[in-house]
């Protein structure tokens, strides 16, 4: 029952990455991919009617994780209590801008807003990545059972860390090229013209950053958890999700030589996806690492509900899942192909 | 006297709990609206669809334009709070969380996904959808947006009235009974009450601005369409906020929150029979008396317990820890909630009597009042939920948990005063925007095209950088 939760809270997170990822990244590209107004409308129009949806991924993670994991939750949260609310605020910069940036037709209204957008999106990124960090790198519990963190204190990895290190750094970087370069090729896809000239050269300037960088982080990451891969490889999942990384590479590769955009995005997808989901597999059974001693460790049984209350959220949760893909599908059915800016221009929701 | 001794600013809990009430109270200024105005949308898309005229198609397009921003706002502000129930709640979510959190869960799985999809597709996307899909939409809104209300509801009932849950071994709370969690009788009577008071809201907007383009004689149709759509609607959800929701949400008070009803009432002696209500008059906490009382005899025991009979216990019938905190504030804002419901439906009544009479569109000094009369159903409806708000106290579960237990334990007064500050600041922008771009909406009117697509229209405004 743990493992189930465990599985859906990384499910809704990976899809909420997978997702939201692309737009975080078209979005962070808005600027140098789109250069008058006109193609900047096209690059919001492409990031089109469900960022909302996709957005909502988080917010119903946050839900499942107060549901399954109550205790965890709000030792987390409460730790990290002024790096959330920054993260907050800039979620919604970033909406009210995608919202309001087209109300009024004038160009430095526009041009404001569409400024305000690229940096919330960069912002959020780094953010993001920051977090995922400083999941795998761990927090400062002790005997207490609770923690607080500095932004940043020594930079170093063990004992009383802060949100920025040298290592929860790299992966924020990390998670920006990587999120930008799954906007790049999302972009690629969904438009015409000069915005999908720009987009497809920054696609593949960005993929081969993130090819450089990947070995790195991965080499520091073995350093800052050396029990990861070992546990990670240990399971079956993670030889699944292994082979949707190296399936989805392949499918970016060959995808993007043959200017088969659909399959190049399948693969930027799968990739993210793929590794996201090795990881979570290799962090099992650990919620919260300690960095003090493994033993203040929380594990996803400390920081659990009662099984009754698990038990109980399993019956609605499946079909819940089913009806949310239901609108999704009807959604992107609608407005699949690529962007027609006079029919999906977003003036504004 | 030791400088420094504390470092800690006043009890932080009242921090945490001013940071609360604020982001719900400004969030929620939003989400009363679009609850209100979906099914307007609903209604016209479905007159359009089958009459094919075109000022019901107009009417939707123009008001879904509306929606679409107090939406947004809906959207942007609502996470801080499911946030703060880890932030600064942390104890409480440790303690409840496995029961609020399923509703909590609930609504995000079952109402956001549906409103988050289709929301889009509603504002911008009846060229791609087509008339019967997009109505479809804004019904899926619609739906969504209520599922998402009762399930807010729901997990505030529990607090109000604690039904359908059982204690673990680790003394943490779970739910033993879904069906009496969710069917709670509490939040069955709240919900129909607050719901009808968000259709108030939406109705008074919609005739506000009909009686505001009546004024101004621009778009007669349209006025007039919003105008007897609006005031109608805005009479039978008034009548309806007042009975029978809010009376049997009275009943509940007096049955299950007595020392709050006392409060509400600013009641501080028992009193056995022919009990008056008050319609007028302070508070004086300290002298343990209401000051220049205006009242009724009998009215609270019959509205409280259905006869002039009956006892109502005043506030010395309980010990002061079981008192409301706030009982001067809890007295006004039911008093004030409770007085203008009472303006709501006598105002709604003569605009339907001069629509009876025909005259609903050319009589200015009602159209005057129908247009100045938009905000009062805002201040109605936050004034009712800090009536419900305050009233619980000092229990953060009635009876079960006490607000004193329930704030993170390492959060601290001045962290959050940090960040309440930083929302104050942000809400105020986020405010500023808001009433500029629906008031430029407001002021051009139906009539006018969306921008967006009148900006394609224009050549030039493309190539601009």
């Amino acid at each position: 029952m743990i493992e189930l939760w465990f599985g859906i809270l990384a499910f809704m997170l990976i899809m909420f990455s997978v997702l939201e990822g692309w737009d975080f990244g078209s979005g962070a590209l808005h600027l140098v991919v789109a250069k008058t107004n006109a193609e900047r409308r096209e690059v919001i129009a492409a990031i089109g009617p469900l960022w909302s949806w996709h957005e909502v991924w988080l917010v119903a993670a946050g839900g499942t994780f107060m549901v399954a994991f109550p205790k965890a939750m709000a030792t987390a949260f409460a730790g990290y209590y002024l790096a959330l609310w920054l993260a907050l605020w800039s979620f919604m910069l970033r909406g009210i801008s995608i919202e309001v940036g087209g109300h009024l037709p004038d160009p430095l209204w526009q041009a404001f807003w569409d400024v305000v957008f690229a940096v919330s999106n960069v912002v959020l990124a780094i953010v993001f990545g920051a977090a995922l960090g400083n999941v795998i790198r761990g927090v400062p519990l002790d005997e207490t059972g609770v923690f607080t963190l500095a932004f940043f204190t020594d930079f170093g990895v063990r004992g009383r860390v802060g949100i920025l290190d040298w290592y929860t750094l790299s992966v924020a970087v990390m998670t920006l090229f990587l999120v930008c370069a799954h906007g790049a090729t999302y972009l690629t896809l969904k438009t015409q013209g000069p915005v999908h000239e720009r987009s497809n050269r920054w696609a593949s300037r960005l993929w081969w950053a993130v090819a450089v960088g990947f070995p790195i982080v991965t080499l520091e990451t073995s350093l800052v958890r050396p029990g990861l891969f070992h546990a990670a490889m240990q399971r079956p999942l993670a030889w699944l999700g292994m082979a949707a990384a190296l399936g989805g590479l392949v499918a970016l590769v060959t995808g993007r030589r043959r200017q088969l955009e659909q399959r190049a995005f399948a693969g930027s997808c799968a990739i993210i996806a793929g590794l996201l989901g090795m990881l979570a597999v290799g962090l099992f059974p650990v919620l919260l690492h300690s960095t003090i001693a493994p033993e203040f460790s929380m594990t996803a049984q400390q920081g659990a509900s009662s099984p009754r209350g698990l038990q109980l959220a399993l019956y609605w949760w499946p079909p819940a899942l089913l009806l949310a893909f239901g609108y999704m599908t009807f959604i992107v059915r609608q407005f699949r192909g690529k962007v027609r800016p006079s029919q999906d221009h977003q003036g504004f929701y | 006297m030791q400088v420094g001794k504390s470092p800690q600013m006043y009890d932080p809990t009242l921090w945490h709990r001013l940071q609360f009430a604020f982001s719900i109270v400004y969030h929620y200024l939003f989400p009363q609206l679009t609850m209100g105005l979906a099914w307007f949308l609903v209604y016209w898309k479905w007159r359009a669809l089958r009459t094919g005229e075109e000022r019901y198609a107009k009417a939707a397009r123009f008001w879904a334009r509306i929606f679409g921003l107090n939406f947004a706002m809906g959207v942007v502000t609502g996470p801080p709070m499911e946030f703060q129930f880890g932030t600064n709640w942390g104890e409480f979510t440790k303690f409840a969380g496995g029961v609020i959190g399923q509703t909590l869960a609930m609504e995000g799985m079952f109402s956001f996904f549906l409103e988050s999809a289709l929301v889009g597709a509603l504002v911008w996307g009846e060229e791609r959808l087509g008339p019967r899909k997009h109505f479809l939409t804004a019904l899926g809104v619609a739906i969504g947006s209520w599922l998402s209300g009762f399930f807010i509801i729901v997990t505030n009932a529990f607090m109000q009235h604690p039904v359908g849950h059982g204690m673990s071994e680790d003394g943490t709370l779970h739910i033993a009974d879904l069906g009496a969690y969710l069917l709670n009788p509490w939040g069955l009577v709240q919900f129909a009450h607050n719901q009808m008071a968000a259709l108030v809201t939406g109705s008074f907007v919609v005739t506000a601005l009909g009686a505001y383009l009546a004024l101004r004689g621009r778009s007669a149709e349209q006025a007039r369409l919003y105008l007897r759509h609006g005031a109608l609607t805005a009479l039978v959800a008034s009548v309806l906020v007042a009975f029978p929701t809010g009376d049997q949400q009275a009943k509940l008070v007096a049955r299950h929150q007595e020392p709050a009803l006392a409060a509400m009432e600013g009641r501080f002696q028992t009193q056995s029979s022919m009990v008056e209500i008050t319609l007028i008059g302070q508070p004086n906490v300290r002298e343990r008396r209401l000051d220049n009382p205006i009242q009724v005899p009998g009215m609270l025991s019959f509205l409280a317990f259905g006869t002039f009979h009956s006892e109502v216990r005043g506030l010395d019938a309980f010990p002061e820890s079981e008192w409301p905190t706030n009982i001067e504030l809890l007295y006004y804002a039911f008093h004030v909630m409770a007085g203008l419901g009472t303006l709501f439906i006598l105002l709604m009544g003569l605009a339907n009597l001069a629509r009876w009479r025909g005259r609903l569109e050319t009589t200015r000094p009602l159209l005057w009042v129908l247009m100045l009369a938009f905000p009062f159903p805002f201040i109605a409806n936050t004034a009712g939920w800090i009536t419900a708000e305050l009233g619980r106290q000092p229990w953060l579960i009635y009876g079960l948990y006490p607000t004193s237990e329930g704030a993170s334990k390492i959060v601290s007064s001045g962290n959050v005063l940090f960040t309440l500050v930083g929302l104050t600041g942000l809400y105020f922008v986020l405010g500023l925007l808001y009433l500029f771009l629906v008031g430029h909406e407001a002021l051009r009117g139906p009539d006018a095209a969306p921008h967006g697509h009148a900006a394609h229209g224009q050549p030039g405004m493309e190539g601009t950088p």
